[in-house]
């Protein structure tokens, strides 16, 4: 790429409120609508794709009564549900992609709520294509990656393939009384409860990893892993894992070789408009 | 809102009487904006305060919004109707539930979110400024007044040498500094900012309202099953604040989108669904061109 | 030496010292590398401070209203303690303050009083040029070090802070008013005029403080609202913003690169 000519801001600047004053708008059947911060935006101009629509994709998903009851071993409803919920919010996600022709969409904010009878599943993101527009072909790719780090991955000669997903719900397991009374003085492992949560640990990022298999992945990058009891009912336990799976798309990995800067700024300084307002 | 400005205090207008500049820049944003050949003429603001209620259950408001009251009809607003699949007929039983677009909550918040925006323009209009960046606005309830206060802020410009804006009406932007000087090099010009607020009602029939509350079996055990109508619901809200938006750009690009959904259960299934969208509204004034890429660094700290 | 007016014997003593040579500020690293890059050189960390006891009002329940008494008391308060702090600069030979910050305290000993207080670092330019401003004092900026760099190489000097502020009481609605609207989604022409005429004052003073400055503007505004210990209807509106003049006018500010941080 020969580098453009650096033109002056001041006769863009005049280019720009020009043709504001005397153009009339495109009057085109539908502009582009982006999440994407203009930072991001310009990333992605800078690497000649563009962003095309905002996409979401919502699924609620009803949770049959007493699931969450006591009860032994993985609560096999309440994870059936979740993963219901997200294969079917991607799915309309991509539906979306689809239809306005992206290629995917990236920067995906995933929101799970796990509710007593319900399980809410919200994507919302930015479906995006190359401004050289040639046909996406194929299934759009979904990723809660930043534009920035897509950008950068596709640098490398990576592409994301989708969203890799996980989750399982278990019952805390108990202990018998009289073990319980046994134990109370000793110290000891309680192997039951540790196998009951590496196992649904272990399950919640199985299947993540087939999802990423599934979608062709060679990798999941930006895994972030939640547990913890629910909210309305302190003896079950749900774990899940999420990340973008990758996969090389070039004959080799790109290196970037970054370059060493020295930062004298505090902090990085960015235009916050609650600033305007003070504290 | 032409001469006169009937629609200014007092204040103000002395204010914007005297000739030095005020502006809500921070110093990078003050600095770019100059050397885009920008003048800022005045921090202008503009507001409106609502009444604002939330049409709770039992509100009488609420009549000829429900399906069980029958009424107004508003045309070409979303609505989709449920029916109960079990021929049931109860008093206790909701045969049928409805999802509809709630227009009349809209278009108050259209009003008032309108209202702060035009006077701020106004103000801004009133100084010979072409344009407004920086802009900062807040949708916040006031003290306990039960009113809600729509509030503008943002910094008057002048474009050096530039055509006055067409119609008189400045452009605006969220967008300040290096982020609008990258946008504009990219071939973006600012045209306004725009928003929309969607708000979906969901009164739940039956098969939702079980599934809600946590599905019984009806003769048979039932696995985990989407809730159709909520699920739909929720789409449907954030497709209509896009189509509200879409219809304020006319074929310009939306950049910056913030999309931000409020939820109000008011019992199983049923609920009130509120959808912002928010955003710049661009238009290219340019072909396409390369920006150089970035450069990848590393803090050496 | 010019011998400080008004400020505790402690604080002439400290000055002393920080003539012979010696210099202390709260700037970063950074923001010192910067303030030398500008062309000045930090001479001390300067304060002022007043407690002020701040007087009653009366409100009207139902109506909306500026309560002059406690905006009076907000802003002489603050203006004292700003005064003291730009003696202090003064006592140094100080061109300047920069970095300031205003804070109110309130203590438990003190009903009804607040402790204004504003801290910042005096500069002097290193060429000896005087930067003092119209009013031939010190100037000084809520700038902080990188800020003030900026702001130089714009052909922009700061002249001073400048601020207003505008005590005002909101009305609380009447019973009957709230329920004859009930349902009703409709502007309330009545609020939205108090909240723009509060901030209006506001800000229209903050502005004739820079005009009395001969600043050609002010950059950098911010409009705080704050409730303070009045409840929730009584809210004081500050406008501050840091008044600048134009020099040069030719902005030497190098243009950006732009670059994509591998930083967490």
């Amino acid at each position: 790429m020969s580098s453009p000519p650096t033109a002056d801001p001041r006769a863009e600047m005049l280019q720009g409120a020009r043709s504001l004053a005397e153009a009339p708008p495109p009057g085109e059947a539908r502009g582009i609508t982006s999440d994407l911060s203009v930072d991001e935006a310009l990333l992605l101009h800078s690497a000649g794709w563009e962003p095309v629509d905002l996409v979401c994709g919502v699924a609620v998903v009803s949770v049959p009564v007493g699931v969450w009851n006591w009860g032994q071993g993985t609560i096999s409803a309440a994870t059936d549900a979740h993963n219901t919920a997200v294969e079917s919010a991607a799915r309309q996600l991509r539906g979306e992609c689809t239809k306005v022709h992206g290629h995917g969409v990236v920067g995906v904010r995933v929101q799970v709520e796990v509710r007593p009878h319900h399980i809410d599943v919200e994507l919302v993101g930015t479906a995006v294509q190359p401004v050289a527009g040639t046909d996406g072909g194929g299934t759009p790719f979904v990723s809660d990656l930043s534009a920035r780090d897509f950008i950068l991955l596709k640098g490398a000669g990576w592409m994301p393939v989708g969203l890799a997903f996980g989750a399982c719900f278990v019952y805390a397991p108990r202990r018998s009384a009289g073990v319980a009374m046994k134990q109370k003085t000793q110290n000891v492992e309680l192997t039951n409860f540790t196998e009951a949560m590496y196992t649904a640990r272990e399950s919640a990022m199985e299947r993540m990893q087939r999802s990423a298999l599934d979608a062709g992945g060679q990798g999941v990058v930006q895994v972030r892993v939640t547990e913890g009891p629910m909210s309305f009912a302190r003896h079950a336990v749900g774990f899940t894992a999420w990340g973008t799976a990758v996969r090389l798309v070039a004959d080799s990995h790109q290196f970037l070789r970054p370059e060493l800067v020295l930062p004298l700024d505090d902090a990085v300084v960015t235009f916050e408009a609650q600033s305007l307002r003070g504290k | 809102m032409s001469d006169g400005s009937p629609d200014l205090p007092e204040a103000a207008v002395r204010r914007l009487e005297s000739n030095s500049f005020s502006s809500g820049l921070s110093v990078p944003d003050f600095a770019a904006c100059l050397d885009l050949g920008l003048q800022p003429v005045a921090l202008v603001q503009g507001f409106c305060v609502m009444q604002w209620g939330w049409y709770g259950a039992g509100s009488g408001y609420m009549r000829g919004a429900s399906p069980y009251f029958g009424g107004q009809q508003y045309p070409g607003a979303y609505a989709e109707t449920y029916r109960c699949p079990h021929g049931f007929v109860s008093t206790e039983h909701r045969t049928w539930g409805q999802n509809i677009e709630q227009p009349w909550v809209e278009a108050a918040w259209a009003q008032g979110y309108g209202s702060a925006y035009a006077r701020m323009l106004e103000e801004a209009a009133l100084h010979g400024a072409h344009g407004a960046i920086g802009v900062v606005d807040r949708v916040s309830h006031l003290a306990d007044t039960g009113t809600t206060e729509f509030h503008f802020l943002g910094t008057a410009v002048t474009v050096e040498g530039g055509p006055p804006p067409a119609g008189g009406t400045p452009w605006s932007t969220y967008l300040a500094g290096q982020r609008l000087t990258k946008s504009i090099e990219a071939g973006f010009m600012p045209v306004a900012v725009v928003a929309a607020l969607a708000s979906v009602r969901v009164w739940a029939y039956c098969m939702t309202e079980y599934l809600m509350e946590g599905a019984r079996t009806w003769g048979g055990p039932i696995g985990p099953q989407e809730v159709e109508q909520v699920s739909k619901a929720h789409m449907a809200v954030r497709q209509l604040a896009r189509k509200h938006v879409r219809e304020q750009l006319a074929g310009d690009a939306l950049h910056g989108a913030s999309i931000q959904v409020e939820k109000r259960e008011l019992a199983a299934g049923d609920e009130v669904i509120d959808c912002t969208l928010r955003g710049n509204r661009m238009r290219r004034f340019k072909e396409f061109d390369e920006v150089p890429a970035p450069r990848p660094t590393v803090r050496l700290t | 030496m010019t011998q400080p007016q008004d400020l505790p014997k402690d604080a002439a003593h400290r000055l002393e010292e920080l003539e012979h040579g010696l210099f202390t500020s709260d700037l970063s690293v950074n923001e010192f590398l910067l303030v030398k890059e500008a062309g000045f050189h930090p001479l001390g960390f300067v304060m002022g401070s007043s407690i002020y006891h701040i007087g009653l009002q009366t409100r009207k329940w139902g109506e909306s209203q500026e309560l002059t008494k406690l905006t009076e008391a907000m802003y002489t308060a603050r203006e004292l303690a700003m005064n003291r702090m730009e003696e202090e600069a003064q006592a140094l030979g100080a061109d300047g303050v920069v970095g300031v910050r205003l804070d109110v305290n309130y203590y438990e000993w003190g009903s009804d009083s607040a402790e204004f207080i504003a801290f910042g670092t005096a500069v002097k330019a290193e060429d000896g040029t005087s930067h003092l401003n119209a009013l031939g004092k010190p100037f000084t900026s809520d700038l902080s070090g990188q800020d003030f760099w900026t702001l130089m190489q714009t052909g922009h000097v700061p002249q001073g802070l400048v601020m207003g502020t505008c005590v005002y009481h909101i009305a609380h609605r009447k019973f009957t008013q709230a329920l004859g609207s009930v349902g009703q989604n409709v502007e309330l022409p009545n609020f939205t005029q108090a909240l723009y005429e509060a901030r209006e004052l506001a800000m229209t003073r903050m502005q004739d403080e820079a005009g009395l400055l001969k600043a050609s503007g002010i950059v950098g505004v911010r409009l705080e609202e704050k409730s303070h210990q009045w409840g929730s209807h009584t809210i004081e509106f500050l406008a501050l913003g840091t008044a600048v003049t134009k020099t040069t006018g030719t902005v030497t500010l190098p243009k950006p690169i732009t670059i994509i941080s591998l930083d967490n």
